[in-house]
């Protein structure tokens, strides 16, 4: 369905340096420099999936989703979706897709609502018939018939991204581009958009990628994450697999008595580990373990524990997603340098 | 006067940065300013050759360029943003983040401003100025510039920068009650290029009309000093023509206040 | 062609919905050009209250002249307005990315969003001052003069449109061009009076280079004399064509350099 092959894109930077002297300087000679914000991304995604594109801010995310979308171009590698390539014939690949910038709308601003799906029915050809069907359809997914008269700038921001979803799914696409579609919303508002996707996903068939930065979305949403950071691939898998991987980081929370003195460091002795199997941060009495069971037991953690102190109450549990995510991150930042 | 240095001058400095990453506009705006300058040079002497004289109600052809180049770098080196600047900063709201900073707020603007200014000055104001005093030189074959004239030009080009500053305020203000931005803009510089005679020297207009405009606050904006430029008034007309600038200073600067406090309590009311 | 139609009338439509919201914004807009065009006629008021005619035109006619002038111009400021904001803002805070999603012609959709009321000023002044004029000086009318007349106003507005959208098409590489077309766009300015006023120099570059005498002077000779058919009518659709040919090729061309904005 999406494939994407070695996708390069590079922009020119002009580099500047700080205060007047700099910007003296830039006036006259400024300095410019390439910098590739995607480097060799390749991933495929089968029909009907749900993918979540993730990475830290400025990993070049949305350079790749622009690319997969027709607006960039890149600068070399090639991606086909639909068997097409989206800058060769634009006009009629984007019928076939429907993106949503959670940062930008494309609603009229100033208008109601129904007014910005009358106009989209007339750019995106949709017959008289199929738009009153398709209304019915996302107005019984996303809600909309509350707010669907009231002009777009009264709306709030969740009501804003499910009129915003509702505007790129007016054509029925067969992909559906979402960057980040959670940004700035509630808990239950999320909720809501998110059981909208599902719904979307699972009736049409539809294929989804969505960038995000909510470790929710992931676990809630997505059947495989791809993800980058500073524009290379760093995983492409299942979030099951990456779990098994990473997962072995477990926590350890405990209150030691008082009377027993204990800091990190008399914690550590004697325990024979090696810095980057274990991370210790205490606040007072409260500590805070973080430890690699392949290389340390769970039991023989908490046996060296309770040898060195007393504790008043202690607990381990395995390291949440976003915990995984931090540690990818980190070692992605690692390799490079 | 060590605390205003300190307080405000990082402002002025962000206005020359500002400049310099705008050069461009600027630049635009410049360039735009002196075809329209060319334009209006071409039609002056078709006007000169048709009347058959060599005078033109008073103007000789070489003081209509002085006047128009003269009068075209005034009204650029005496143009204020603050009006845009304002108003946009009023639609979306940051203007808030403005007011919060223990900083006199108009204060905060005109240095802002002032700082884009010097720059507008070295970069356009010398090389025009140069460039009109060799092409007086080259027309009349002797030195026409005169130090005093370009002095008393000076002071009162920087009277006309203050009344401008604070009239541009006032206009930013419109902002709270029209949305059409560009449209005001549009108004006001047309207006304000009529009235101060930046388009047609006052002195060719009607003579009550004249009169009245010459005593208008526009005219304090841009003719006064240009006239002052060109040696065009008698001594006890100077010091009319520059205490009329004072005054007009003065009423402006009281009336921008007043507004400025209706302004502030109208934002707090909106809750921001 | 007819979906271009159909899809303008509507985005037209959702335009004017948009400004019976803010009437006063309208009103603003429309007056403040109205105002601007009343400041150039006086200007050519007090002129003519000194000089009889100015290199052979008369008052009259020059007032023609000017008022034609502001016709081509009107109808590119109310039909293609949005391009100011391609030049100084679409593409650079990448709302560009919009119209690229759409499965139109980016070119068409941006132009077609904006139906710019304001020009209402620029296009009852022109009007009217025609009108005004037009019992005291000779028009040269015939019935295939004034279809030649008719002809060349559409490809005059298309001049103007051509020379925004090559300017605007700037903004794809360096990121805001409003600046390009403001100056460009500031020598309109010529096309006001007669070209004979000018230099050579001059008058070459607002023929062939930045045409906006095809804009306003050639055409309005024509129906003022009858000289020249071939040039003044002609020379306007040629010119239009060309530089409209030349203005998309540069948009294309930008298209693909466009970077979008932000992460």
């Amino acid at each position: 369905m999406i494939y994407a092959e070695h996708l390069r894109k590079e922009f020119k930077k002009i580099v500047k340096e700080p205060g007047l002297k700099g910007s003296f300087k830039a006036l006259f000679r400024p300095q410019k420099e390439i910098i590739a914000a995607a480097d060799d991304i390749s991933f495929h995604v089968p029909k009907g999936e749900i993918l979540g594109f993730i990475g830290p801010n400025g990993a070049g995310k949305s350079t790749v989703i622009k690319m997969l979308t027709g607006i960039l171009t890149p600068t070399s590698g090639e991606c086909r979706i639909n068997g097409k390539v989206p800058q060769d014939d634009r006009k009629n690949y984007v019928k076939e897709i429907g993106v949503v910038f959670g940062q930008r709308t494309q609603l009229w601003w100033d208008l109601p609502l129904t007014e910005t799906y009358s106009v989209l029915k007339e750019i995106y050809e949709v017959s008289d018939e199929d738009f009153k069907t398709r209304m019915a359809f996302l107005n019984e997914v996303l809600e909309l018939e509350s707010f669907i008269r009231s002009p777009v700038r009264t709306l709030s921001l969740g009501q804003r991204m499910r009129a915003d979803i509702a505007a790129s799914m007016l054509h029925r696409p067969k992909v559906l581009f979402l960057d980040e579609p959670t940004i700035g919303l509630d808990v239950v508002v999320k909720d809501n958009i998110r059981q909208a996707i599902m719904k979307i996903n699972k009736e049409e068939q539809t294929t989804v990628i969505l960038t995000t930065h909510d470790i929710s979305d992931i676990e809630l949403l997505c059947d495989r994450i791809v993800m980058i950071d500073k524009g290379r691939n760093v995983y492409d898998g299942s979030l099951r697999e990456l779990k098994a991987k990473y997962g072995q980081t477990r926590e350890m929370h405990f209150e030691a008595d008082p009377n027993a003195g204990l800091t990190p460091e008399k914690l550590l002795k004697g325990l024979g580990a090696s810095d980057e199997h274990i991370t210790v941060e205490c606040d007072r009495n409260l500590f805070k373990v973080r430890f690699n069971s392949a290389e340390i037991p769970v039991a023989k953690m908490l046996n060296h524990t309770l040898s060195v102190t007393a504790v008043r109450d202690i607990s381990v549990k395995d390291a949440d997603i976003e915990e995984i995510i931090r540690c990818l991150y980190k070692e992605g930042a690692d390799g490079d340098e | 006067m060590n605390k205003i240095r300190k307080q405000y001058l990082p402002f002025a400095r962000a206005g020359i940065q500002t400049l310099i990453a705008y050069r461009m506009n600027f630049l635009g705006f410049v360039i735009g300013g002196l075809i329209y300058c060319f334009v209006m040079y071409y039609l002056w002497k078709a006007v000169f050759l048709s009347s058959g004289g060599s005078t033109f109600m008073g103007f000789s052809m070489t003081d209509m360029v002085l006047y128009l180049f003269l009068s075209n770098m005034t009204s650029q080196l005496t143009f204020s943003s603050v009006s845009t600047d304002i108003g946009e900063e009023i639609r979306d709201g940051s203007i808030v983040m403005r007011m919060i900073k223990p900083v006199n707020t108009d204060m905060s603007y005109l240095f802002t401003e002032l700082g884009g200014a010097f720059m507008k000055l070295i970069v356009f104001g010398l090389p025009v100025i140069l460039g009109l005093e060799t092409y007086r030189f080259a027309v009349s074959g002797t030195v026409m510039f005169d130090p005093l004239n370009f002095l008393l030009y000076f002071v009162s080009a920087s009277l006309a920068y203050l009344i401008s500053f604070r009239v541009n305020l006032c206009f930013g203000f419109v902002a709270f009650y029209v949305k059409n931005l560009w449209g005001i803009g549009i108004l006001k510089n047309s207006i304000i290029g009529f009235l101060s005679g930046t388009l047609i020297p006052l002195a060719f207009m009607p003579d009550i009309l004249r009169i009245i405009l010459e005593y208008m606050p526009f005219a304090s904006m841009s003719y006064t000093p240009v006239m002052l430029y060109m040696g065009k008034y008698e001594p006890t007309e100077i010091l009319l023509r520059i205490s009329l600038q004072l005054v007009w200073a003065v009423l402006i600067y009281g009336l921008s206040k007043l507004i400025w406090a209706g302004a502030v309590k109208r934002l707090s009311v909106q809750g921001g | 062609m007819r979906r271009f139609f159909r899809i303008y009338r509507i985005l037209a439509a959702q335009n004017l919905k948009r400004v019976m919201e803010y009437k006063a914004d309208f009103l603003t807009g429309a007056v403040s050009f109205l105002i601007d065009q009343a400041v150039g006629i006086a200007f050519i008021f007090i002129i003519f209250s000194q000089i009889p005619q100015l290199s052979g035109f008369t008052f009259e006619q020059i007032v023609f002249i000017y008022g034609f002038s502001q016709i081509p111009k009107g109808l590119d400021h109310l039909l293609a307005d949005n391009l100011w904001c391609v030049g100084y803002f679409i593409v650079r805070k990448g709302d560009f990315d919009k119209y690229l999603t759409r499965p139109i012609n980016p070119l068409f959709h941006v132009i077609a969003e904006t139906f710019q009321v304001d020009a209402i000023g620029e296009l009852v002044v022109g009007i009217s001052l025609m009108i005004y004029v037009s019992g005291s000086v000779n028009l040269y009318i015939t019935p295939l003069s004034v279809i030649l007349f008719l002809i060349a106003i559409p490809f005059a507005a298309l001049i103007y449109t051509a020379i925004k959208i090559a300017t605007a098409a700037l903004a794809f590489w360096i990121k805001s061009s409003g600046f390009v077309i403001q100056m460009v766009y500031g020598m309109n300015e010529f096309a006001k009076y007669p070209t004979t006023i000018y230099s050579l120099p001059v008058r070459l570059l607002v023929t062939y280079i930045i045409p906006f005498a095809f804009a306003g002077y050639y055409p309005a000779l024509y129906i003022l004399t009858g000289n020249d058919p071939l040039f003044n009518i002609g020379g306007t659709v040629l010119i239009s064509l060309i530089f409209m040919a030349i203005a998309t090729f540069i948009w294309h061309k930008g298209l693909s350099a466009y970077e979008s904005a932000g992460s």
